[in-house]
């Protein structure tokens, strides 16, 4: 009796081929609009016109992509470089500080750890405010500085704990050990220590990474030179702002293939969006363990 | 100083004294910095960008009771008193801004908050392993995209002369609608955008909760002849129960933090009846006013809010220890 229902757990039912139908549907929805943009992309400018691209591209072509990537006045190609700096840079640094300052306030001979920690977490919880960080950090020399890309958020509370709880989960043993076999703290640090760490490293590195990338609160605040601007303020004023009469958008022909402002756009939303999409097959399961750890807040 | 201690004989019949009581602290600092000096190096720069980056524009609120000058700076403006906060009270835009705030949020927590639950629930009935990871994998990509390129798309999508959903639109015989100029359809598309962002990253914790269901308790629910739902009813969701709840409490408690990338990324001064909150209205204070910003008061107005929230935060983390057993902090 028992046996034969667990093989009926196994049968295709109606019900799984409809929710899986039904799953499947909705996934692709969340990523048709993206397929969309991609399309639009590489579309002629013509069909565009007419309404006739929905679920495929017609004339194809990747002129629009070489177009606002070379022509200067889109700055898509700058805005593009600027994000890589600022990610690479401000990622390093992120997962140094951050696993340092864990590391330290995980070692419980350091008296003073709840006091830091706590202090982290209020100015985590209490949020001082945009006008106030603007006045301080202008004080501090971060206007037009890329800098205000690196230094100043490395340390997100959210993660620290998250890492501070993961080197809390490690034995004490460990660093035991290596005190005895005379090691000091820097030793200890990356010989034993950092060696296990590798999987909190790649998700608070990740996470860190998508957020700089991503960003647009900050950048905007601080950085007001062209040459600075990262991809998603020049995304806000190249296809948002710019509306539908923008004088940046003439058509133009391109190898016999008509570009019009909406190819334009989608290939440079396209390319903003292009390092995530590239990576995320790889990491994803860094994603998914970060959102988990994440939630579990120490 | 003496020291305390008790005598007693060492080596070669002289007199050592043993330490009962501490030492004394600039000893004892001296002695732990001495000991612990490459831990107090590692933990530098955490405790520099704490003060600077952290407590600085803490410490930068007290412009909220001032009449601040950028010339003079925070330590050289006069002390206004609560001349702001008293000017809030008068002011009949507040209203308003908190009025936007609070819709925004309570409609993320009404229609954004169940989804990911019921999406999860019916994932978790996908048996196929490959389905079931491609499906989670392609929800939760849209939350590591960021809110420009999703606003883009949105309004590429909605684009009243050649969007696909206006095609559609017309194609059935009415009018275009201008979405982006529309105060009507800001609420809608704001909640829409968080829908499509964040249900595949939040459904992540539920559908770990449910994988911890003991399968035996599935089996003898098929042997008392309990169909599909009647596991989905009375097992699958209580299993995810505190979850849920823990989920509820946190999102009570971010309910004055809005997602001011987004909205700043999506509003345009014809939409300011219904998208203006309390965030946005200190930004363009700060950055968008004409003649001299006054600073003061958009910090006081920022002030409030985050005192509100403060509070908030605190009353559901209470609430979390207490019904769910967990704790943000």
């Amino acid at each position: 009796m028992k046996k034969s229902s667990i093989r009926n757990k196994r049968r295709i039912t109606v019900f799984d081929s409809v929710n899986n139908t039904v799953l499947l549907l909705i996934a692709v929805v969340c990523i048709y609009p993206f397929l969309y943009i991609l399309f639009i992309a590489c579309s002629d400018g013509t069909f565009l016109t007419r309404g006739q691209v929905d679920f495929f591209p017609k004339g194809f072509n990747i002129e629009s992509f070489k177009y606002v990537l070379t022509n200067p006045k889109f700055d898509i190609f700058t805005g593009m470089k600027n994000s890589f700096i600022y990610t690479l840079f401000g990622t390093l640094i992120a997962v140094v500080f951050t696993y340092i300052t864990a590391y330290a306030l995980s070692r419980p001979r350091l008296k003073q750890r709840y006091v830091i920690m706590t202090l982290f977490v209020i100015t985590w919880v209490f949020e001082a405010g945009i006008i106030p960080q603007y006045i301080v950090y202008s004080k501090l020399g971060f206007i037009d500085n890329i800098w205000v890309m690196i230094v100043p958020g490395a340390i997100n509370t959210q993660f620290l704990l998250i890492t501070k709880a993961f080197l809390d989960g490690l034995p004490a043993e460990l660093e035991e050990a290596a005190f005895i076999d005379g090691g000091t703290d820097f030793q200890t640090l990356t010989k034993v220590f950092l060696p296990i760490s590798k999987p909190i490293l790649a998700t608070i590195g990740l996470f860190n990474a998508v957020s700089i990338w991503n960003q647009y609160l900050v950048p905007q605040m601080f950085l007001k030179s062209d040459n600075l601007k990262t991809i998603q303020q020049i995304l806000k004023s190249v296809v948002i702002t710019s509306g539908n009469s923008g004088t940046v958008f003439t058509n133009v022909m391109r190898n016999g293939f008509t570009l019009n402002q909406n190819n334009m756009k989608a290939a440079a939303i396209f390319i903003a969006m292009t390092p995530i999409a590239c990576i995320y097959p790889f990491v994803q399961k860094y994603f998914k363990k970060g959102i988990l750890i994440g939630s579990v807040k120490g | 100083m003496k020291k305390k201690g008790m005598k007693i004989l060492g080596k070669g019949n002289k007199a050592v004294t043993i330490p009962l009581t501490k030492k004394p602290l600039k000893q004892r600092i001296k002695k732990d910095l001495k000991k612990n000096r490459q831990l107090y190096l590692l933990l530098l720069p955490g405790i520099i960008s704490l003060i600077l980056f952290k407590f600085g524009p803490l410490f930068g609120m007290v412009i909220a009771f001032e009449n601040f000058s950028a010339f003079k700076g925070i330590l050289g403006s006069e002390w206004a008193g609560f001349k702001w906060f008293i000017k809030i009270f008068h002011d009949p835009y507040m209203l308003k801004l908190l009025k936007n705030t609070i819709i925004l949020a309570v409609l993320s927590l009404v229609v954004v908050f169940p989804i990911p639950i019921i999406f999860a629930l019916f994932l978790n009935e996908i048996k196929q392993k490959a389905i079931h990871g491609f499906v989670q994998s392609l929800s939760f990509l849209p939350y590591f995209i960021s809110s420009a390129v999703m606003v883009s798309i949105l309004f590429t999508m909605l684009s009243p002369t050649n969007g696909i959903v206006n095609n559609l639109i017309k194609a059935m015989g009415k009018t275009a609608i201008h979405f982006q100029a529309s105060p009507a359809w800001f609420r809608p598309m704001y909640v829409f955008l968080q829908v499509w962002q964040t249900f595949g990253y939040s459904a992540v914790i539920y559908i770990a909760a449910m994988t911890a269901v003991d399968p035996a308790l599935y089996e003898a629910a098929e042997v008392d002849g309990a169909n599909r739902w009647v596991k989905m009813l009375h097992i699958t969701l209580p299993s995810i129960a505190v979850s849920v709840i823990t989920m509820f409490i946190i999102s009570v408690g971010n309910i004055f933090t809005v997602d001011l990338d987004r909205i700043l990324l999506m509003y345009n001064s014809s939409v300011y009846s219904t998208a203006d909150v309390i965030q946005t209205y200190v930004y363009r204070i700060a950055f968008e006013s004409s003649g001299f910003p006054n600073y003061s008061y958009g910090t006081a107005v920022n002030l409030l809010k985050s005192i509100l929230a403060f509070i908030l935060v605190m009353l559901t983390n209470k609430a979390a220890d207490k019904y769910a057993e967990t704790r943000l902090f």
